[in-house]
């Protein structure tokens, strides 16, 4: 009947469950990351940040001798697949787990992380969850959501001192938790959230919920978006003529470099939260902010920074580490006290987070089509340009 | 379209069951990464009852749904609100979910049922997206985009997983299997052939129609539910996703064989395992959405009538005689 065709399924099943021989002294290490879908951007940049840290690691001897070998696996951005990818690394005895980009998907590894006892480092994934679940081996490199705007909020409450704000986000994890730390630090300044509003990630047109804003006349325009969004809406902005004493975003789509590309002149002025930037005198910061604009041309956002700075972190636990078991690691990462040019990295318990990295956030402003650092003032590259000038009196 | 009942004789689905029972040995050959493979094999299960609950209505009765998310999503949420928000076990859905879903499906039998073809299609894509947007916008009740996250799963290990879904998978096989050989699955199919004829015929094609809803819907609920409790993390992207969930269900019919027997299951294969296999191909798999999308596009002009409902002209494609 249907024998030979079943026959020739079972053999190319069968190819797919033969494993890839390891060679002993190589430390192999897969890295799951949406490399594909919408959020391809993001880990295009993560992936890249990596290949240059296992670079300049095993140009330098690799982890106690032993050179990192990195692979990468494409998870499309689906829970299902990451964990796909997860099982199988864990199964084929990777004792450690490092990568992945939203938050879902950070969330289903984690999950899978804990009960098989491997810790997972988190680099970019910021949902507040993710580090609240009392996980024993779940790590976190980048900061919480809940503290992604800190000096922001900081620049707004000495700078700025708004009466009133709109905050506009997209309908994911991410904005949702954005929005609510912003929600919540305004009401902490005083200031009046005069709208609150979602949309759908994606819209292809925002005039309707912008006309709305520009109806409030709100001082500040907080938009939490990954990256699409947020060169359209500051675009839009600037059609409608919607006037705010300043306009700003809440990090992942408005600090990547490919916001002031799509948005061009509308990107002028606008503040944004981040995690770090390429003019950081944090050690190896500037260094590698350079060397990856040489190589790819352009300056890499936060995402890139901090997948690069893991795997320092990675080599600084592993060395510390009596052994390379999951347990051994797992030990060596929570005494991990590293600068790295991520800025210090260091996994404490509190505020009801556990193994999370608390670093200090800054805000950038774009200036004349480039990020620069505006606070806190002991890191800005530039002084801070506001009052921001008025549609019409831009050039 | 084929002919509505496949020969009952054929397909053996009890030596399949036996086949499909065994697959948790792979954990006993060495080399081989067992709970990765039981992770896709679940899925696989998984998409199969989800194909069969799409082509019990869309398959055998005509009403082609692109909504399928909606009945995935709430039988999910089911469970993890159960669990959210009573402190029950995530599994508790799968019981509960029956109930939830039918009400759903009822109501959404009464909206859209008054619909015909492309209209009924249109209106299905409309309720899952509506769905989502609710359950995005229900903070205080669904805890909206942050999702829901089951601290612990039940196990570590994926048997029991398997043999839950797999026990699921073949109560609906054999569901759907006496549904359709019985009289309402011949109401079904002459409201697919022609409803007008139908109804002419003294067939209350309303009531058929909401039939067939609701008891697909159901099965797909309870897919929902079981993927709450294995996943351990739900959010409304996620489980009424158009394009990952209902768009898909469409696929794992179409590619198997719509109004067959075993195409939602052979559909599964293809679209989760080999879809897993393809991306997992070293340098190659990096342009898996590229070969996976020519696969189906060979797939849907070879053989219209999915790999099943098209066997014979894969046989000859394939240059295959039939034995003896």
């Amino acid at each position: 009947m249907k024998r030979p065709l079943v026959i020739a399924l079972s053999i190319l099943l069968l190819s797919a469950f033969l494993p890839l021989g390891a060679l002993a002294a190589e430390f192999k290490l897969v890295v799951p990351l949406p490399l594909t879908g919408k959020v391809a951007k993001f880990g295009e940049i993560m992936k890249r940040s990596f290949e240059m840290a296992a670079e300049e690691i095993n140009a330098a001897g690799g982890i106690k001798g032993s050179p990192i070998v990195l692979g990468f696996e494409d998870s499309t951005g689906k829970p299902e697949t990451a964990r796909a990818i997860v099982e199988k690394l864990i199964e084929g005895g990777q004792p450690v787990i490092v990568g992945e980009y939203t938050s879902s998907c950070a969330k289903a590894v984690a999950a899978v992380a804990e009960e098989r006892k491997t810790p997972y480092l988190v680099v970019a994934s910021a949902d507040d969850a993710i580090t609240q679940q009392n996980y024993r081996y779940v790590f976190r490199q980048n900061q919480v959501n809940a503290h992604y705007a800190d000096a922001f909020v900081n620049f707004m409450g000495e700078v700025v001192k708004p009466k009133t704000i709109a905050i506009l986000y997209e309908t994911t994890a991410f904005g949702t938790s954005g929005a609510d730390a912003m929600e919540k630090d305004a009401q902490k300044l005083g200031i009046n959230v005069v709208i609150k509003e979602k949309y759908e990630a994606g819209a292809p047109d925002f005039k309707p919920i912008l006309s709305k804003v520009k109806s409030l006349n709100p001082d500040v325009v907080y938009m939490v978006s990954y990256v699409m969004d947020a060169s359209l809406l500051m675009k839009q902005i600037k059609e409608l003529r919607l006037e705010a004493r300043l306009f700003a975003g809440g990090a992942a789509g408005f600090a990547i470099p490919e916001f002031v590309d799509n948005a061009k002149d509308a990107a002028e002025y606008v503040v944004s939260a981040t995690l770090w930037t390429p003019k950081l005198n944090y050690p190896g910061a500037q260094a590698y902010a350079e060397k990856y604009k040489a190589k790819y041309g352009d300056y890499p956002s936060y995402h890139g920074a901090s997948a690069y700075a893991s795997l320092f972190v990675l080599k600084a636990a592993m060395t510390q580490a009596g052994n390379w078991t999951a347990e051994g690691i797992r030990d060596g990462m929570k005494a991990v006290d590293l600068k790295t040019a991520f800025g210090p990295v260091k996994f404490e318990d509190k505020e009801g987070y556990q193994n999370q990295n608390f670093v200090e956030t800054l805000a950038i402003q774009v200036q004349k089509g480039e990020f620069e650092t505006i606070w806190p003032k002991a890191h800005a590259s530039k002084p801070h340009i506001y009052p921001v000038p008025k549609w019409r009196d831009r050039k | 379209m084929r002919a509505p009942v496949a020969n009952p004789g054929r397909g053996r689905p009890l030596a399949v069951l036996a086949a499909l029972a065994a697959l948790p040995l792979i954990a006993l050959v060495p080399g081989v990464n067992a709970n990765y493979w039981m992770h896709n094999f679940i899925l696989v299960v998984m998409w199969s009852i989800i194909g069969m609950s799409w082509n019990l209505l869309s398959g055998y009765c005509g009403q082609v749904s692109f909504g399928h998310a909606a009945f995935f999503g709430i039988g999910a949420y089911t469970a993890g609100l159960l669990y959210a928000k009573l402190g029950l076990s995530a599994w508790w859905g799968m019981l509960a979910s029956v109930p939830v879903v039918g009400a759903a499906a009822l109501l959404v039998g009464f909206i859209c049922l008054r619909l015909r073809g492309p209209f009924f299609a249109l209106s299905t894509i409309a309720i899952g997206v509506i769905l989502r947007i609710v359950a995005e916008n229900l903070v205080g009740f669904t805890g909206g985009d942050q999702g829901i996250m089951i601290r612990e799963r039940t196990w570590v290990e994926k048997t029991w997983y398997f043999y839950i879904i797999l026990a699921v998978a073949a109560a609906t096989f054999w569901f759907v299997d006496r549904l359709v050989a019985s009289r309402l699955g011949y109401y079904f199919v002459a409201i697919r052939e022609d409803q007008d004829a139908a109804e002419s015929l003294g067939i209350d094609t309303t009531r058929y129609k909401t039939i067939a809803l609701v008891l697909s819907a159901v099965i797909c609920g309870l897919a929902g539910a079981f993927y709450t409790s294995y996943m351990g993390y739900i959010d409304p992207k996620v489980v009424f996703a158009l394009h990952d969930v209902s768009v898909m269900a469409i696929m794992v019919v179409m590619v198997g064989g719509v109004a067959t027997r075993w195409g939602p299951a052979i559909g599964a294969v293809i679209m989760i395992l080999l879809a897993e296999i393809i991306r997992t191909i070293p340098k190659v798999g990096t342009a898996h959405h590229t070969l996976f999308g020519v696969l189906l596009i060979v797939v849907i002009i070879f053989l219209p009538n999915g790999v099943v409902g098209d066997a014979g002209a894969l046989r000859r494609l394939l240059r295959i005689r039939r034995p003896s």
